[in-house]
């Protein structure tokens, strides 16, 4: 029994699952080297160096960093030892900032930062005192050249020394220590790397970086898109595998049960048990074979385009390439043949317990519909669903979506297994008003949707996940957006907002072209209290205005003053403490508590603006808040100044907005995979179920009906079979979300409407009909071609 | 083993056989208490009009359906406390079938076809077995053909081809002309009399058909469940007579 010669004859039930699994194995491949080309790395500006310290915790003090390099400097071997003295630093080329500075490389360094690299000087000399710059090649200037810089000052002018082979902007050490203000990565240049003295002489003061571990100092924006990017591929390879598995299972078991006959027949001849079950799975490993091999093709072709894509749409870093190394691809060949037997599993057990008798039976109603395992089955996932969706509201943010996605996923399982229970009721409820009318269609159509509980179940199934899946994740993306951008309120209520332009931040320059007065900003900064981390905020000591629930903003002001928020803590500092705090540049200033705050969405400390600067000269402010001045006038204000001005209502959308587009692709990518596995599925059911009815139309034709009746009848059961599957597909995705919907409410203490793009969800369900109809009434038509007493008398 | 079986006086014999369907009020008898015997070598008619057993009888005494009461002895091995496996295995070394509709794997070839139970069995199979098997039948020119290339007379010759491959103690054929023209099933029948006359093969047919019924070397006669009468051969005639007596 050569499981080829089946695949060869009965091509058609094998197609689905043939496209299904070549397509899985193609995204897992794909997927899987992209995923596994998105390993950290070390950053370029640092690759020359072998030995790196990072501060940990607390920041270095000023002593305390002396003290540090003084013990390396003293490691023998050692060289030199560069204090990184990183601060934002943007070239404005025609009144634009170019570039794109991140929080752990903004751009702006001490010239011996460039020979950790090393970039070598290409063209002119190093800077050497105010004023002095050198630039990367790729900024197309030459030595001479006057340039503006934008710093978190403002813009400054500078004239270009000389280039290097590499990006940034390097200034003379000590310009660049005034401008950073604080340390917080020492390289050190060895002549040779005596790793045990290096960390004795660090003496826990900070933490020691070699070889691949440097890679920790990755830049925050490259890890962060990298992140997210994974995040995307995990949900499309877990949707992947789910609906491979699911579609080759259903395809199965459908291609099974119309053999049984076949498979009666072999057990009559004397095949046992095993040997069935052994040739379906031999026929799952045969197509899984060629599908697999053809997906792993596919994928290592479709990985480089794949990478790019991600580039583009900002999922990956800038300058990533897609490696393609052999053993991914061999994981994914194995993946495509363990999901082709995981999925032809319960379709060869069923068919190893058909009886030799069945071989010589007629009929092919469906005598039992269900097994004993499907009960079980089916049950169990019912029970997991609904613990799934009840333990939802309950689950951290994160965890919520992935929560209701098991959920659904384990209701949809449930609802395919349980469907030739759930499904003929809800025909016959459905459908009571057709039986009763006169039209041989509606009849027809209702009758053998119930006859053949199984291919309406197999044909319902995909509807059911493509239709919960499209409602699901569209509908937690709008509920989710919505309940959270109901609560942007503070840029709501001023008339308009400040925001950055091709910046990461405002520079103080922009704070101080506003109108005094009419508006307010904060700007972080990160400090220590009793060496535990907080957000400060500077502020304009005569702008800040919250309500307090004890002392007096009137005494807020000198460089020593501090505003706090009352916190949960268990003893909150009061009016006249004294608040020792460690800035960012390891300096420990001991500041006198003037007032304490109810609460605040900005920080947990204020300070004046002054005291932010003195400590951290980098900081930026990411927005400010302007009231009672004209929106044109605004934007002139800070033209040129990598910033604009928006109204207050429209700001939150206007920020999410690269936010909007990445969840847009995202919802996109995975909806375009689900509908396009389940529509493989429902056209391939639907071909094969329609070709083994030749014979039915057959009697059809002899009994008066026309060509038009047959096809009309035809159609109407797929367009009711896709109906009922999108009802239940739907209610599977609102059991989800009311989930999501009360977990949420719990988050933000505030009820959330539920919200379902029903455009969109109706669209998919159209989808869905179209390819349903098309899908039964094209091989409807071309078997009805033939004369119908020809087909009478068609054999299987 | 299977030449030991051949030596058995009876093929196949069956005692006291019940088989109910359903339960309850609806229980219905289609085999009531049936004793029989089916001796080696011999080819017997099982006739009944509709509704008396004569399939039901088939299945269980082929080992397909488990009878509710008594016992079957198929080439002197009890059925009774036989495993599902080790009844595929008895029936795959002491039993063939042919069946009305040809039965016929579609995406094999008829010389694939005719291999499957020895294929099934875990043996090579013998070409030239295979081919002679063929030949016997009057199709060794067809080895290489598919079902959808053979004419239904051409397919239940390769369906017995199939079923006597092993070389069965028993060839079982339900209603194997009725879905032959009259032509056909002369031949069809022609092949089952002469395996019995030059192989010794014991055969056991059911039908409705008193033509069929002719070439057998004796006719049991069923009526609801019960055996109405075992006569020696006869011909169509008199076979339908008594069949319409039977059915009056």
């Amino acid at each position: 029994m050569s499981p080829l010669a089946t695949i060869r004859q009965r091509w058609v039930s094998f197609v689905g699952t043939f496209v299904t699994l070549a397509l899985g194995v193609a995204l897992v491949a794909s997927t899987l080297l992209v995923f596994l080309s998105a390993t950290p790395a070390v950053p370029e500006r640092l690759a020359g160096t072998a030995v790196l310290v990072r501060a940990g915790g607390t920041p270095w003090s000023p002593d305390a960093l002396r003290d540090l390099t003084v013990r390396l400097a003293a490691v023998p071997g050692v060289t030199a030892v560069v204090p990184d003295h990183a601060f934002y630093a943007q070239l404005v080329v025609g009144g634009h900032p170019v570039g794109r500075p991140g929080v752990r490389d903004p751009q702006g360094h001490g010239w011996s930062v460039a020979g950790l690299a090393p970039y070598p000087l290409l063209d002119g000399r190093a800077p050497e005192r105010d004023g002095e710059l050198v630039v990367g090649r790729s900024a197309g200037l030459a030595p001479g050249a006057a340039v503006t810089v934008l710093t978190a000052a403002g813009p400054v002018p500078y004239t270009v020394t000389g280039t290097v082979d590499g990006p940034g902007l390097y200034v003379a050490d000590a310009v660049a220590a005034r401008h950073a203000g604080r340390v917080p990565l020492l390289g050190i240049r060895t002549a040779h790397v005596d790793l045990p003295a290096i960390t004795a002489a660090v003496a826990g003061a900070g933490e020691v970086l070699s070889g691949d571990a440097r890679s920790a100092l990755e830049d925050d924006a490259v890890s962060g898109t990298r992140e997210i990017g994974e995040q995307v591929l995990v949900a499309m390879v877990l949707l992947a595998v789910f609906s491979t598995v699911f579609v080759v299972a259903s395809t199965f078991a459908f291609a099974t049960n119309q053999r049984r006959r076949e498979f009666g027949l072999l057990r009559a001849v004397g095949a046992t048990p095993r040997q069935i079950r052994r040739a379906v799975y031999g026929e799952a490993l045969g197509v899984g074979a060629l599908a697999a091999a053809v997906g792993v093709l596919v994928g290592a072709l479709a990985a480089p385009p794949l990478g790019t894509v991600l580039v583009d749409v900002g999922f990956e870093p800038p300058g990533f390439v897609t490696r393609v190394p052999a053993w991914p691809l061999g994981v994914a060949y194995v993946v495509g043949l363990a999901v082709a037997v995981l999925g032809a599993g319960s379709a060869a057990r069923r068919a190893g317990a058909v009886g030799p008798v069945e071989a010589l039976r007629e009929a092919t109603v469906d005598t039992r519909p269900m097994t004993r395992a499907r009960w079980l089955c089916g049950g169990a996932a019912t029970v997991l669903g609904a613990v799934l969706a009840v333990a939802t509201p309950a689950a951290e943010n994160e965890d919520l979506m992935l929560l209701s996605m098991l959920a659904a996923m384990a209701l949809m399982v449930a609802m395919t297994l349980l469907a030739p229970v759930v499904i003929p009721p809800v025909v016959r409820a459905l459908t009571w008003p057709l039986g009763r009318l006169a039209g041989a269609t509606g009849t027809l159509a209702r009758e053998s949707s119930l006859t053949a509980v199984r291919r309406t179940a197999s044909i319902a199934a995909p509807v059911i996940v493509t239709v919960g899946f499209a409602a699901l994740i569209l509908g937690q993306v709008a509920t989710v957006s919505s309940a959270y951008r109901s609560r942007g309120t503070s840029a709501v209520a001023h008339e308009s907002v400040v925001r950055p332009e091709g910046t990461p931040g405002l520079s103080d320059a922009v704070l101080a072209a506003l109108p005094a007065g009419r508006s307010s900003a904060y700007t972080p900064t990160e400090v220590y209290v009793s060496g535990r981390s907080r957000v400060a905020a500077g502020v304009d000591p005569a702008a800040f205005r919250p309500a307090t629930s004890s002392g007096s903003l009137a005494d807020f002001g000198a460089p020593d003053t501090v505003v706090v928020v009352g916190g949960p803590d268990a003893a909150p500092p009061g009016v006249g403490d004294r608040l020792p705090v460690t800035f960012a540049d390891g300096r420990t200033v001991t500041l006198r508590v003037v007032a304490v705050l109810d609460s605040s969405d900005e920080a947990e400390l204020f300070v004046p603006r002054a005291t932010v600067r003195a400590h951290d000269p980098s900081a930026l402010t990411p927005l400010a808040y302007v009231d009672g001045v004209p929106l044109a006038e605004l934007r002139a204000t800070v033209a040129g100044l990598g910033a604009t001005a928006v109204r207050g209502v429209d700001y939150e959308s206007d920020s999410s907005a690269r936010d909007d587009v990445l969840v847009r692709i995202f919802v996109l990518a995975l909806i375009g995979l689900s509908v396009g596995y389940t529509g493989i599925a429902v056209a391939n059911t639907l071909v094969m179920a329609t070709a083994g009815r030749r014979r039915d139309f057959a009697v059809l034709r002899l009994s008066g009906g026309t060509v038009g009746q047959v096809l009309r009848s035809v159609a109407a059961e797929s367009a009711m079979v896709v109906g009922i599957g999108a009802a239940l597909g739907l209610a599977v995705a609102v059991a989800a979300l009311l989930g999501v919907r009360a977990g949420l409410a719990q988050a933000l203490g505030a009820p959330v409407a539920l919200l379902v793009p029903w455009g969109t969800v109706g669209a998919v369900v159209a989808g869905c009909l179209a390819l349903a109809v098309g899908a039964s009434v094209l091989p409807a038509r071309l078997a009805l071609r033939r004369r119908a007493v020809a087909l009478a008398g068609d054999r299987e | 083993m299977t030449i030991t079986q051949t030596h058995q006086a009876e093929a196949v014999r069956l005692a006291e056989v019940r088989r109910t369907f359903g339960t309850g009020d609806n229980a219905v008898a289609a085999l009531d208490g049936v004793t029989l015997a089916f001796p080696t070598g011999t080819f017997t008619a099982v006739m009944g009009p509709s509704g008396s057993g004569k399939t039901t009888l088939l299945h269980c005494a082929a080992g397909l359906d488990r009878p509710t009461g008594g016992s079957v002895v198929v080439a002197g091995t009890d059925l009774g406390p036989l495993t599902e496996h080790a009844l595929t295995l008895l029936r795959r070394e002491a039993v063939g079938f042919v069946f009305q509709s040809f039965n016929l794997v579609s995406a094999l070839t008829a010389e694939q076809n005719v291999a499957l139970p020895l294929r099934l069995a875990g043996r090579r199979p013998d070409r030239a077995r295979v081919l002679a098997g063929l030949a016997e039948v009057g199709l060794a020119d067809r080895a290489g053909h598919r079902p959808s290339e053979l004419s239904g007379g051409q397919q239940q010759r390769v369906a017995i081809a199939r079923a006597l491959v092993t070389r069965p103690a028993v060839l079982f054929a339900d209603e194997p002309t009725g879905a032959l023209d009259t032509g056909t099933s002369r031949e069809v029948l022609g092949l089952l009399r002469a395996t019995a006359d030059r192989h010794g093969q014991t055969v056991i047919m059911v039908t409705h058909d008193p033509v069929a019924a002719a070439y057998a070397d004796r006719v049991v006669f069923l009526a609801d469940g019960r055996v109405a009468d075992v006569l020696p051969a006869l011909s169509a005639e008199a076979i339908a007579t008594r069949m319409a007596r039977l059915e009056a």
